[in-house]
């Protein structure tokens, strides 16, 4: 009953953490085209950052939280205007470029954290939440839910409520169109990676000090945000959010009572039954009309 | 001049769409291309809004060069597109649809005022302001298309087939308000397959074929032309 309880809640802020990493990767898929591979290792950067600034150099943990957004946003930027940008109408060179920049940034991971062991980052929210002595929950991880649901709330805002949102919409849903009203689609991109690479960094400042920090640590993050993306129906946000919830309680569920292993290889075979079965996901639509 | 295309070459890979066009719109104009499927009256219109850059020749709105510019920018110089299709943008609401017509306008009290007048030419659009693009007809959906349009508040407005598909009722429908924007003074080119009723709306007439201009004139003199009469009259 413990473990049944105290999984509930951890598949909550396990779900909170799939869908930040996801509707990073829907959010460029959808306005720009291109699949990011390198969307993990953004995650990365961001738990690197706060190693580095928060462990290493004894910054805040809040101000390098911020720091590590500003970076990953940047990386971002970056990786539109140089990369993708030139590729615009070749999502396969957009795609090559992207695990280019992957490979790029695994390495330099390992440059300025030098190999050895994982680093682990101290909890700069220590203690813990008991209820009735069954569930406990850290304080650090009710801190990284409650920032999950503000920043996937404010992103739901930003695309329902407001003008700009609608163009980030529209460039998704018709970019010719969206360019003869006037919407700038470079501006627009920018906007769409900015976003997705805050994002990314966000999370991965969120993970830092409840997981292992290392190199590698994007692969399972891609191929996560990939199954909940392709399960939640590709270039739906909502969809992404949802499968991400339900792909908390299985991947939860199972490692807790078999394995983790047995855990993602569970998800991918749902992903390719979804695939088989209903590729357009549980709320994608059929892209030809 | 308010349009002005100067022997205009568009190529798709190596094949020529536009072999030198020469149009030319002044204000306040209602001009209308005519031609079969294929002849390039749909890629003069995606020229002069910029989706296809011309390999040779000149575009120019009120004698400023346009045809390096990107699409946003031409809108913003006050050239609208009700493009083939309608392209709406179906999983956002009719009101979202419009606003975004207005994306790069800040005047907020002329935006409203603008969203109230495209209600006023289009009583179905306020019924279904909070309905999404996709549970529209096909007659509705081309009037949030140009309803969209509109509300950039255009000098020029470009439409592409607007009749193609659409009840004959929804058709007149249509046409009443085109002569209606016309009055208000925008300039409209209209592109047609239905020839009878585009050369009854508009004031001077292109007749486009393989990708160049084969007849022009007034609007009544090309209609009582005996070739345009056999090939696109019907008569």
């Amino acid at each position: 009953m413990e473990l049944f309880l105290q999984s509930i809640i951890n598949s909550f802020i396990q779900g909170g953490f799939f869908a930040l990493w996801a509707v990073g990767l829907v959010l460029v898929f959808g306005v720009m085209g291109v699949v990011n591979f390198a969307h993990g290792e953004l995650v990365m950067v961001g738990a690197y950052t706060i190693w580095l600034l928060h462990s290493q150099y004894g910054m805040g943990y809040i101000p390098a939280l911020g720091m590590a957004i500003l970076l990953v946003l940047l990386i971002g930027l970056f990786m539109e205007r140089f990369l993708f940008r030139p590729k615009r109408e070749d999502p396969l060179g957009g795609l090559i470029n992207s695990i280019g920049v992957l490979f790029i940034l695994q390495v330099a991971a390992l440059i300025v954290g030098g190999t050895g062991p994982a680093k682990q980052v101290a909890p700069p929210f220590s203690g813990t939440l008991i209820i009735e002595e069954i569930v406990r929950v850290p304080y650090q991880r009710l801190f990284s839910i409650a920032v999950c649901i503000a920043a996937l709330s404010l992103l739901w805002f930003f695309l329902t409520k407001t003008k700009l949102g609608w163009s980030l919409r529209a460039v998704a849903l018709d970019r010719e169109a969206a360019a003869l009203q006037g919407i700038n689609i470079n501006r627009t991109s920018m906007i769409a990676i900015g976003v997705s690479g805050a994002l990314a960094g966000l999370a991965g400042a969120l993970m830092a000090p409840i997981s292992n920090i290392y190199p590698h640590m994007g692969h399972n993050v891609i191929i996560t945000a990939f199954i909940v993306t392709i399960v939640g129906g590709i270039g739906s946000l909502p969809g992404a959010v949802f499968a991400s919830v339900l792909y908390a309680f299985l991947h939860t569920f199972i490692t807790a009572y078999f394995s983790g292993t047995i855990a993602t290889m569970s998800g991918l075979l749902i992903m390719v039954l979804v695939l088989i079965v209903k590729p357009t996901g549980i709320m994608g639509r059929r892209i030809s009309e | 001049m308010l349009l002005e295309l100067q022997n205009v070459h568009v190529h798709y890979n190596k094949i020529a769409a536009l072999q030198g066009v020469s149009i030319q719109v002044e204000e306040g104009d209602f001009i209308t291309l005519i031609g079969s499927n294929g002849a390039g009256k749909s890629t003069t219109l995606r020229a002069i809004s910029g989706l296809e850059k011309p390999s040779s020749g000149e575009i120019s709105f009120r004698d400023q060069a346009i045809h390096h510019l990107t699409p946003d920018r031409i809108l913003k110089l006050g050239i609208a597109q009700v493009p083939e299709g309608r392209r709406i943008f179906k999983d956002l609401t009719v009101e979202e649809n419009l606003q975004l017509g207005a994306f790069t306008r800040s005047d907020k009290v002329a935006v409203r005022r603008d969203l109230d007048a495209v209600f006023g030419h289009f009583p179905r659009l306020l019924e279904r302001r909070n309905q999404l693009g996709r549970t529209l007809s096909g007659g509705e959906q081309q009037m949030l298309s140009i309803g969209r349009a509109l509300m950039s508040d255009p000098t020029l407005l470009l439409l592409d087939e607007p009749s193609l598909g659409l009840a004959p009722i929804v058709v007149e429908e249509i046409a009443k308000i085109l002569c209606d924007i016309n009055g208000k003074g925008v300039a409209i080119v209209l592109v047609e397959q239905n020839a009878d009723l585009a050369l009854e709306l508009a004031r001077h007439g292109y007749v486009l074929e393989t990708g160049s201009i084969a007849l022009q004139g007034d609007a009544d003199s090309l209609a009582r032309n005996e070739h345009v009469k056999t090939a696109y009259l019907g008569i």
